[in-house]
């Protein structure tokens, strides 16, 4: 297992020097990217462009250019600078990520906590008006782009643009050591955005494998032990049925900040989804390399999880 | 002088599509200054009141972009120019409704041109002190300080060479003292120039970078790559960047991308200033969704959004929110590039014939209508001095102008005199059209590239990003683009020479980052720039490139089809200022709020 560990691990290295060194030659290569020309803004002359190029160090070859970077990214963590912002991105988004955290982590919470039981009742009782319910509001949910969603939540429930005036609306997110119960309350409307099209998603999906499961041959042999309902569908049903679920909830963790973008634009969270739209609408290259890194990142390490969190579920699985 | 893309909310003027094409009639419409209509019931910088407000309150501003810079070395976009109005005081500025005749700031009186027209003297006003935790008084030396800098690759200033590039030295000049600017007594700044384009000099001193900056405090800073004054800065305006005592900005009156506050500089004594600066403080949030935004501002109090709101709240404003709108005019333009030096378009009369067949009034409905454009006959903006004097709205009287709908008879007279006699294009060239994504430019390049199939062209019709299509294909002289149909243009002050220079004077073609998309090198208009740029006094200007404007018309160098009108919004107890000058964007030091 160790062993194991220790591989995924290498791997999951080896990706990034990839990922890294793919975002390097592509972004060098596009027209508009060019750090010199960002920094010196338009309307600048060839000489001062040059002088810039000069000291970025843009006039060394671009193997060289390439190792230094690499150097930095690895071994000094050192992302670049944003000229766009005029900070560090390394500064940037540590300062961001707490805003990205707090949001996805909670959706993820509010997703599992609601998609998981509907699904575990849409199973348990197909066919039922509460199955067609929950799997029609699924439906629904499923087919809701985020953007569109939040700005109808926005518009229906927010205290200062909505008709209902319920929650805290865009711009109200404070960081949780500032304010907790402001924290919690400026993320209620985010969480349930983000979380609504998963949740949908793992409602169905959990419907359909704990269906499955629920119907195998060790699921009569335990209630034929007398076991209870209750033990059968959590300790048996359940735990056999959450295996794909865990695969996909893999790389949902992992492309969270994806999905954070456009929540964080329309509630206005100042997290990294909005650093990087803001970064890709200004082709600020620095920051869209830094986010697509930790995107990367999050991916990884999210696999090697999931992929440990196997072994411990289902007592089938080994590695070696 | 810039590209339309330098300017975040003229692209995102881009947002207004379709469904504001019923907005605005001429019926019931109000004039501004130059002739423009502005829908009756809208604010205008031109009829906003700028005395009489009240004092006190915090206006929350939410803008969905971020600025660039908050250098005023750096500055060059409408936002930056917002809080360096309200922050930091040039030699010259312009009251919130003219784009002309800019009033003494930091200067103490007009600037004196000696008989040669190769010096300025400019006495400095006394009184002005820097905000903490400089405090000292301001003198020409910090004025110097601040203009040399430019020079400095650290800084990079965008336009120190196009306008400050005739001082004496500038050329070797890298952000150290160089012997076009001196200093003769603390309350006195001379610029020696090498030619007498003194008038453009002067008017370029209503730009951020003739604000003073002192150098024992920003030295350090401006030595480091890029230079962090911005984030360590200090003001001379009624308003400046919360700080701390160290004068840092950064993290505390400005956090990129998330919000800046603007408070009172203890230090401003109003007796030196003609600002009310009615506002207490100022507090602008960044980022967000538009629609988000403007019906926060709409719906709220004491709010304003000073980037471009989304198309559905001008929409919402104009109907139900209408005085809460304003729409400014003269605030820039965009037209058609096409290639005068090689190709079809290199002949006179094709230009001609795709003047006169293209629809321009269906253009300016895909960017929203008679409520946020107007249709383009010339070149010159609407409040630019001349204006009137080269055609008006109505422009020059020649038949391939005379049909805003397009008129393919015209277009057909041109194709036969340029050698077409079926008056269809039978040339074997296949055209290369590059636009830009997203909307309206992507509908308005649709527009013409279909007029030029309907001449019988042939073309490759590319969309790109629009800073890769600047910067890549109509920007890039070796690419050879046939036409160019989404770019545009902004004057960074009011005189014809920043309007029709740099996209139209065959010297300012450059090998990469071009500005003169058309390669318009036209010996006679090149000439008659050259002789404009040293004309000294504002009516001769005027006159001067108005008529430079009417060879442009003549020649065809570009086909116009949009002056834009910007709009902005506010929360119905505010009493918003726009800025003419600055595509009107809401001025900081005059608003106030009910």
């Amino acid at each position: 297992m160790t062993r194991y560990i220790i591989r995924r691990i290498l791997w999951g290295v080896l990706l990034l020097i990839l990922v890294t060194a793919l975002m390097f030659v592509l972004f060098r290569i596009l027209p508009a990217g060019e750090p010199a020309r960002l920094r010196a803004g338009r309307n600048a002359s060839p000489r001062v462009i040059a002088e810039i190029r000069r000291d970025l160090g843009l006039n060394k070859s671009l193997p060289a250019q390439f190792w230094i970077y690499m150097k930095e990214v690895f071994l000094h963590f050192n992302l670049g600078y944003s000229y766009y912002s005029s900070a560090p991105v390394r500064g940037l988004i540590a300062e961001r990520l707490g805003a990205t955290v707090s949001l996805t982590v909670g959706g993820a919470i509010v997703w599992l906590a609601t998609g998981l039981p509907v699904g575990i009742i849409s199973a348990l009782r197909r066919g039922s008006k509460l199955d067609r319910a929950s799997m029609g509001a699924a439906l629904v949910l499923v087919s809701a782009p985020e953007y569109w969603l939040g700005l109808i939540a926005l518009y229906l429930l927010a205290a200062d643009i909505g008709r209902l005036k319920i929650f805290p609306g865009a711009d109200s997110y404070v960081a949780l050591a500032s304010d907790p119960w402001k924290w919690f309350t400026s993320l209620i409307l985010p969480w349930l955005v983000l979380a609504a099209g998963s949740a949908a998603i793992y409602a169905r999906l959990m419907r359909s494998t704990l269906t499955e499961a629920m119907g195998e041959d060790y699921i009569r042999t335990a209630r034929a032990k007398g076991l209870s309902e209750r033990r059968v569908v959590l300790r048996h049903g359940v735990r056999a049925a959450v295996n794909p679920i865990m695969t996909i909830l893999a790389l949902d963790i992992g492309t969270l900040i994806g999905s954070a973008i456009l929540v964080e634009v329309v509630f206005n969270i100042h997290g990294v989804g909005q650093l990087a739209y803001t970064a890709i609408t200004h082709a600020d290259f620095p920051i869209v390399q830094g986010t697509v890194l930790l995107g990367a990142l999050f991916i990884v390490v999210a696999s090697i999880v999931v992929d440990i969190a196997y072994a411990y579920l289902d007592p089938r699985v080994r590695y070696s | 002088m810039s590209p339309i893309r330098t300017f975040a909310s003229a692209v995102l003027a881009g947002a207004l599509v379709l469904v504001l094409a019923a907005c605005g009639s001429s019926s019931n419409s109000v004039s501004g200054g130059s002739g423009i209509k502005v829908a009756k019931g809208i604010q205008t910088p031109l009829n906003e009141k700028l005395t009489g407000g009240k004092r006190g309150g915090t206006l929350t501003v939410l803008d969905h972009d971020d600025f660039e810079h908050i250098d005023p070395g750096e500055a060059y976009s409408t936002l930056d120019y917002e809080v360096m109005d309200a922050t930091q005081r040039p030699l010259y500025s312009y009251k919130p409704n003219t784009f002309s005749n800019p009033s003494p700031d930091m200067a103490a009186g007009p600037a004196q041109i000696s008989a040669d027209g190769k010096t300025i003297t400019i006495h400095i006003r006394k009184g002005v002190h820097f905000s903490p935790p400089v405090n000292r008084e301001v003198t020409s030396a910090d004025v110097a300080y601040a203009i040399e800098r430019g020079a400095n690759p650290n800084v990079a200033n965008p336009y120190f060479s196009s306008y400050f590039g005739s001082l004496v030295g500038a050329e070797k000049a890298d952000g150290g003292p160089f012997p076009g600017i001196t200093t003769p007594n603390r309350d006195t700044i001379v610029f020696h120039l090498t030619k007498p384009n003194a008038a453009i000099v002067i008017d370029a001193l209503v730009l951020p970078l003739s604000a003073p900056v002192p150098e024992e405090f920003a030295k350090p800073y401006d030595a480091k790559q890029p230079t962090e004054y911005g984030n360590y800065q200090v003001a001379t305006g009624p308003y400046m960047f919360k700080s701390n005592a160290a004068g840092k900005v950064l993290g505390i009156g400005y956090q990129p991308g998330k919000s800046a506050t603007l408070v009172r500089n203890p230090n401003w004594n109003p007796a030196t200033d003609s600002r009310p600066a009615y506002l207490d403080q100022i507090d602008i949030q960044i980022g967000g969704d538009t629609t988000v935004i403007g019906r926060q501002v709409l719906e709220g109090s004491d709010m304003a959004q000073n980037d471009i709101p989304a198309q559905s709240i001008v929409k919402l404003a104009y109907e139900h929110f209408r005085d809460q709108l304003e729409i400014s005019p003269g605030a820039g333009d965009h037209y058609i590039a096409v290639d005068n030096k090689q190709g079809p378009f290199a002949n006179v009369n094709l230009r001609k014939a795709f003047w006169a067949a293209l629809d321009r009034t269906a253009m300016d409905k895909a960017r929203g209508g008679e409520l946020v454009t107007n249709v383009m006959t010339h070149f010159l903006f609407p409040e630019i001095p001349g204006f009137a004097q080269a055609g008006g709205l109505a422009g020059p009287k020649v038949d391939y102008n005379d049909y805003p709908e397009g008129n393919m008879a015209v277009a057909a007279k041109y194709m036969k005199l340029a050698g077409y006699p079926s008056g269809r294009y039978t040339g074997g060239k296949t055209l290369q059209v590059v636009g830009s994504t997203g909307s309206p430019e992507a509908e308005d390049a649709e527009i013409a590239n279909q007029t030029l199939k309907n001449l019988g062209f042939r073309t490759k019709f590319d969309l790109v990003e629009v800073s890769a299509m600047y910067s890549k294909y109509c920007g890039a002289p070796t690419e050879a683009i046939d036409v160019c149909p989404s770019v545009g243009w902004a004057a960074d002050f009011g005189d014809g020479q920043a309007v029709l220079d740099v996209p139209f004077n065959g010297k300012n073609i450059v090998a990469t980052d071009n500005n003169n998309w058309g390669l318009v090198n036209n010996p006679e208009i090149n000439k008659a720039m050259d002789a404009a740029e040293l004309i000294v006094g504002a009516k001769a200007r005027a006159s001067a490139w108005a008529q430079i404007d009417r060879k442009l018309v003549a020649q065809a160098v570009a086909i116009p089809y949009d002056w834009n009108k910007e709009p902005y919004i506010e929360s119905k107890d505010v009493a918003g200022v726009g800025d003419l000058w600055d595509v009107g964007e809401w001025d900081y030091s005059y608003t106030s709020l009910k």
